[in-house]
């Protein structure tokens, strides 16, 4: 009880003061150095001046895997547009989504595309970019195209999604 | 009964409030609905802004559940207006109690579920993504519309909180007085939240659920302090303060007031709380055996002059205190 009172008459700091300097403090250590948003597990870093492993799955038109193995298609473009701006050198790997999902999961991909709509099933274990463009589907109803990329690897996420937000794509 | 004699008035059941209670039960009304009307904002613009943060999403579903308390109140407010009747002879001032009930099992449930929910993040190291967001043409990380937003649901609650906790004390409304403390730790909510989104954007994956974490954890924590007293005056335990910290001083004040009678060797009484007003139960002594009729009338006259909430009292002359119905008794004085 008496050091309740000692609290609210004293000079140390009450609650919501402290709660503020620590809300503060986190500003603070955003401001100087760390930017925000950042990569728990540094694949912004990683891929910068180095690789980009992206993982496709065949999905016409959006992407189209030759006989020869070599992929093509609208994404594969948008893919290689965006390795450019980091200086990165794109890896591909081709295989089913289920497939490459998990290895995006265990961290061996950085990106898989794959004609994904903003309604994929993937979204609990990927993370979705924002829709580079938007079509019509079967039922009529407005469609977002994203691409994946991994959970909470936020930096890499933006830098993406500030990449396709410039891109002026028209869907094929 | 005395009905449709003034303008609208407020009264719980037989009682008419005096006029600063009646005051009090209009503007604890109209911060009611103000609260409804900030939470549909609050909720709605949380909404628009959670995307997979776990922090959000339980900041979220706390201001969902901020809707029932002043919900609650409205509706006890309304039902203990009614008079008592030969079918409800004590009248609907329960409806408070089994309001709180309500409630506070609505916070426990959804306490327990987002406490869950939260460890089992941390525990599969769940990575929330927060990507971009456009506003106005201008791409930007989501993260700060996110610390915007919550910084946005901190202020106003506690400002309603503020008002409405001494009006609960007047007009003894624990509904109301539960729906204040939570207004009034709502900020918590949202620097919690602010804490766990600017977490995730320094990289600390784990931040998020942590803070989700401890935000449940005090909605859990409502939850039970809630429950506690809500069960506490359904089983008509002494009647305490509305905050149910202590018991509550016109317990003692009808035993003094009463002792002081003249006629009167000792008295005692029992007093348990209907939700607003109390239902007291007095055992006189008399000095000289039976009191006569205008001795009790005095006695209850000067009991409910008190205060308004002791009308619905009996006042039984007896040759020696129930002990079995005043437990306690003996021992105090």
């Amino acid at each position: 009880m008496a050091s309740n009172v000692a609290m609210t008459t004293g000079t140390r700091p009450t609650r919501p003061a402290r709660w503020t300097a620590a809300a503060v403090a986190a500003v603070a250590l955003a401001g100087c150095g760390v930017t925000v948003p950042t990569d728990p597990d540094g694949t912004l870093t990683a891929v910068r001046g180095g690789e980009l492993r992206v993982g496709v799955s065949p999905h016409e038109p959006w992407t189209v895997v030759g006989p020869d193995g070599v992929p093509a298609g609208l994404e594969i473009d948008l893919v290689e547009g965006f390795a450019q701006t980091l200086d990165a050198d794109v890896v591909w790997s081709t295989g089913g989504e289920e497939e490459l999902v998990d290895d995006l999961e265990r961290g061996e991909l950085d990106l898989v595309v794959g004609g994904f709509s903003a309604s994929s099933p993937w979204t609990s274990k990927a993370a979705v970019t924002v829709a580079y463009t938007t079509v019509t589907d079967a039922d009529g109803k407005p469609e977002g195209h994203v691409m994946l990329t991994p959970m909470g690897e936020n930096a890499f996420l933006v830098e993406l999604e500030r990449f396709l937000l410039d891109q002026e794509v028209s869907a094929p | 009964m005395t009905q449709g004699a003034v303008e609208q008035s407020f009264r719980f059941g037989n009682t008419e409030l005096p006029p600063d209670a009646r005051e009090a039960a209009r503007r604890a009304k109209r911060l009611a609905w103000l609260t409804i009307a900030f939470l549909v904002t609050a909720v709605t613009s949380v909404y628009l802004v959670m995307g997979s943060s776990q922090a959000m999403k339980a900041a979220w579903a706390e201001d969902l559940l901020s809707f029932i308390p002043p919900i609650a109140f409205l509706v006890a407010l309304r039902v203990t207006g009614r008079v008592p009747s030969e079918q409800h002879p004590y009248g609907y001032h329960r409806s408070v109690g089994i309001g709180h009930l309500v409630a506070a099992t609505a916070l426990l449930t959804m306490g327990a579920f987002l406490v869950f929910d939260s460890v089992s993040g941390l525990l599969s190291g769940e990575h929330p993504p927060v990507g971009t967001v456009v506003v106005l043409g201008h791409p930007m990380w989501a993260g700060w519309l996110m610390v915007a937003v919550l910084a946005y649901t901190c202020v106003p609650a506690v400002l309603l909180g503020r008002a409405k906790m001494p009006l609960a004390e007047q007009l003894h409304d624990r509904v109301l007085h539960a729906d204040a403390d939570m207004n009034k730790a709502d900020w918590m909510t949202g620097v919690g939240g602010i804490v766990g989104v600017l977490g995730i954007g320094v990289g600390l994956w784990w931040a998020d659920s942590a803070a989700a974490l401890f935000i449940s954890a005090s909605i859990l924590h409502d939850g039970v302090k809630n429950l506690r007293s809500a069960v506490a005056a359904l089983m008509d335990s002494r009647a305490t303060t509305v905050d149910g910290s202590r018991p509550h001083p016109l317990g003692g004040a009808i035993d003094e007031t009463l002792r002081a009678l003249d006629w009167v060797s000792d008295a005692a009484s029992r007093v348990r709380d209907q939700g607003h007003v109390f239902h007291v139960e007095a055992f006189v002594v008399g000095r000289d055996g039976m009191p006569t009729q205008a001795q009790l009338q005095k006695a209850w006259d000067a009991v409910t002059g008190l205060d308004w909430k002791v009308e619905d009292l009996v006042v039984v002359p007896v040759d020696e205190l129930p002990e079995e119905l005043l437990p306690g008794v003996r021992g105090g004085g």
